[in-house]
């Protein structure tokens, strides 16, 4: 059985249908992308899987610890602390005026919570909670290593270049230990040098960590590059699936990105 | 700069100069006409008008002058400003102007601009000094501060054995730690979970009700309802937040607002239980544990004197009164302090940075703002039961909206968050206007007027600036 499972996923908002019955599926240890022209319903998707709207109808089954998860019924917050679903954002959501290590403190919340016993054991100092604290600043330190943030661990966030900030917005989500981790969009606005870094970064956690990751992406040197499986939308619906060498060949692809040559010629 | 520029300057300044105050003097004139120039005495049964000519020319005076000089000191003519500025001030302080208004505005105007000109002056002769040699003020303000909380506490600790600690003194600090207490109290809520709680003073309410209906129906003493009043306090802090929580910015801040006057009018009108409008007299006082403060203690009872075995004097409950506000104020700071280094105090300051995000990383966002809301308030109870003690009557009358409302511009002014910026702002909100009394209703212009200066001057508060509370580097690294 997949990580995940995604079956006839719609979600409408008023009239218009944005997302139309899709349905693929995410492996563990792979990089899938989820590719397509601006408003095919990428981000959607993705609100969808990580609790943020409440598909209409579909299911969403994702396997963590040897249980399923039905991400269609879980709030937003359980869909990150139950069903161990990291995500970030298309547009930067770090927290700008907290400092690169206590937002990847901010990140190992529930654990840091059941250590310091709901703040009772932490008050007092219990060594408990120093143990995990300790534990947490060195998950931190070992992300910070892995994006190349070290030596900024103890600057406010929002002062870090862009392309920091969308490093540090992975590696925030990687501390809360997922198995499946949702990246909108990471190569959005870095140089060629930076996206290759991030190739690189995506490469390593698959490889190493043995998560599954799910990408929506414009940067087709990132997309064809590290991906294993593709699955391309156009308005809502589903056109095409498979691994990058077929999608790129695809007539219907090429006919959703470069448009029809019929409707030219007519 | 070289010297022939700065004639140039020089030269073209001062039409310019003169020209601005100019029309600023006439604004003033204008503005000040109806206002100032005119005055209605009642002479018997008729209304005359009077004209105040004197005191309407002195104003507009000021203002050109006011003007001329800040002019000059952008033109970089320091030292004449400075030496103008200071006999203005000298002026309003030896000679009895027409009104005590206009001698407030001469003495703090002429030390204002004496000030910024004096800054203005280091600033330029900074600037000639070779960078190695210039003293790093952001660095040495940074450690001063770190000194400066410390400082304050022993200060605080000291302050009744000084010889000048009167009665009066005494009463002022009290009511300071008060509202540093209250501040601090709110600062979980508003600067540390960025929940704008305009209702704040409800829980005030909740805590000094709490005491003095419990120690009057049950009979309980300070030491058993302080904890008691704490939890009602939160308990009603959860009740209230519970259903509001998510809302957001100004809608939380609407609803809040209206839970504070319905606390208010709740206990206006509920007659039976808190007597209403006549409120609650006879609050039992503090008793050093146990040991009350009276002259003549009852049958049996041995009072906080005769213990000591040293002669009664009413103003051993105003040193206690003082130490435990102190006592239950530091309290507060601690519990913030440490608490804002678990994952919880670390949740509430993510949430204000960004809920969404928050919520990506599994956080509860509905919890983690409830235990925000609980703790500030049991906080606000805490500072309620001192205050019902302290009074010995409370009345709906001591919880206006006005309260909170100075709670949280304390918190405001004093920078989100900061807890020495709580006790700056605390003692220039409240410590300076019951200092000035004299001065009558223009302590309250003086407030506005001080409100509206950190607003532009410190637009993120007095103490705006955030260490992060966990590091990676033991040395503090300097971006």
């Amino acid at each position: 059985m997949s990580l995940l499972t995604v079956e006839h996923l719609t979600m409408r908002f008023g009239g218009l249908v944005a997302v139309d019955d899709v349905g693929f599926a995410a492996e563990e240890g792979r990089i899938t992308a989820l590719i397509g022209p601006n408003g095919a319903g990428k981000t959607t998707v993705f609100n969808c899987l990580t609790g943020f709207y409440k598909p209409d109808t579909g299911r969403l089954a994702l396997r963590a610890d040897g249980r399923e998860h039905l991400l269609e019924r879980l709030d937003d917050f359980r869909v990150a602390s139950e069903a161990k679903v990291a995500r970030t954002f298309q547009n930067i959501r770090i927290f700008p005026q907290m400092s690169v290590l206590e937002n990847l403190m901010v990140a190992q919340h529930n654990r840091l919570m059941r250590a310091s016993g709901y703040t009772l054991l932490g008050l007092v100092g219990a060594g408990r909670f120093r143990v995990a604290e300790r534990a947490a600043v060195d998950r931190a330190t070992y992300w910070l290593d892995r994006v190349g943030l070290t030596d900024r661990a103890d600057v406010d966030a929002g002062t870090l270049p862009y392309g920091g900030q969308r490093r540090l917005e992975i590696a925030r989500a990687m501390c809360t230990e997922p198995v499946l981790l949702c990246l909108d969009e990471p190569a959005a606005g870095l140089n060629p040098r930076e996206s290759a870094e991030l190739n690189a970064l995506l490469t390593f956690i698959k490889a190493v960590h043995r998560i599954g990751i799910l990408l929506i992406e414009h940067d087709m040197s990132v997309v064809m590059g590290i991906s294993d499986h593709i699955v391309v939308l156009d308005h809502g619906a589903k056109i095409s699936e498979g691994p990058p060498d077929f999608v790129r060949n695809d007539p219907a692809v090429i006919r959703a990105y470069l448009g029809e040559e019929e409707a030219e010629d007519g | 700069m070289t010297a022939g520029t700065l004639a140039e300057r020089g030269a073209a300044f001062l039409p310019t100069a003169l020209k601005e105050a100019g029309i600023a003097a006439g604004i003033a004139l204008l503005l000040a006409l109806p206002l100032v120039g005119a005055r209605t005495v009642s002479e018997g049964s008729a209304f005359v008008v009077t004209p105040r000519i004197v005191e309407l020319a002195l104003g507009v005076a000021f203002v050109f002058a006011g003007r001329l000089a800040i002019a000059s000191l952008r033109g970089g003519h320091h030292l004449p400003v400075i030496v103008g500025a200071l006999a203005v001030a000298a002026l309003g302080w030896r000679f009895a102007l027409p009104s005590a208004f206009l001698g407030v505005v001469a003495i703090a105007g002429g030390l204002a601009v004496a000030c910024i000109g004096a800054i203005g002056l280091l600033r330029a002769r900074r600037d000639e000094i070779p960078a190695v040699a210039r003293i790093d003020t952001a660095g040495l303000l940074r450690q001063a501060l770190g000194w400066l909380g410390p400082a304050l506490i022993a200060l605080a600790i000291v302050l009744p054995f000084l010889p000048f600690a009167d009665r009066r003194l005494m009463d002022i600090a009290i009511l300071v730690l008060t509202y540093v207490m209250l501040g601090w109290g709110l600062n979980i809520v508003v600067g540390l979970a960025g929940l704008l709680d305009l209702g704040y003073v409800a829980f005030y309410a909740v805590g000094a009700y709490s005491y003095a209906l419990i120690a009057r129906e049950f009979g309980l003493d300070f030491w058993s309802c302080l904890p008691l009043a704490g939890v009602f306090a939160a308990f009603f802090g959860i009740i209230l937040g519970f259903p509001v929580l998510r809302l957001r910015g100004d809608y939380l801040a609407i609803v809040t607002l209206g839970f504070g006057e319905m606390i208010r009018i709740i206990l206006l009108n509920w007659y039976n239980f808190t007597g209403g409008p006549d409120g609650i007299s006879g609050v039992p006082r503090p008793t050093f544990f146990g040991l009350p403060f009276k002259r003549a203690p009852p049958e049996g009872v041995e009072s906080f004197h005769q213990f000591l075995g040293i002669d009664y004097a009413s103003i051993h409950r105003t040193y206690f009164l003082y130490f435990l506000v102190l006592a239950l104020a530091l309290i507060t700071n601690a519990f913030t302090l440490r608490i804002r280094r678990l994952p919880i105090g670390r949740a509430w300051e993510a949430l204000r940075e960004d809920e969404i995000a928050c919520r990506s990383l599994g956080i509860n966002p509905t919890n983690t703002k409830l235990t925000a809301f609980a703790i500030g308030a049991m906080f606000g109870g805490f500072a309620g039961s001192f205050f019902a003690t302290r009074q010995g009557f409370i009345s709906p009358e001591s919880f206006t909206f006005i309260e909170s409302a100075i709670i949280l511009a304390i918190v405001v002014l004093g920078g989100m968050g900061s807890q020495i910026g709580v006790v700056l702002a605390a003692l220039v909100l409240i410590g300076l206007p019951e200092f000035f009394r004299e001065l009558h209703e223009y302590r309250m212009l003086a407030f506005g007027a001080c409100m509206v200066l950190i607003t532009v001057w410190r637009p993120r508060g007095l103490l705006a600036s955030r260490d992060p509370m966990i590091r990676l580097s033991r040395r503090r690294a300097r971006p």
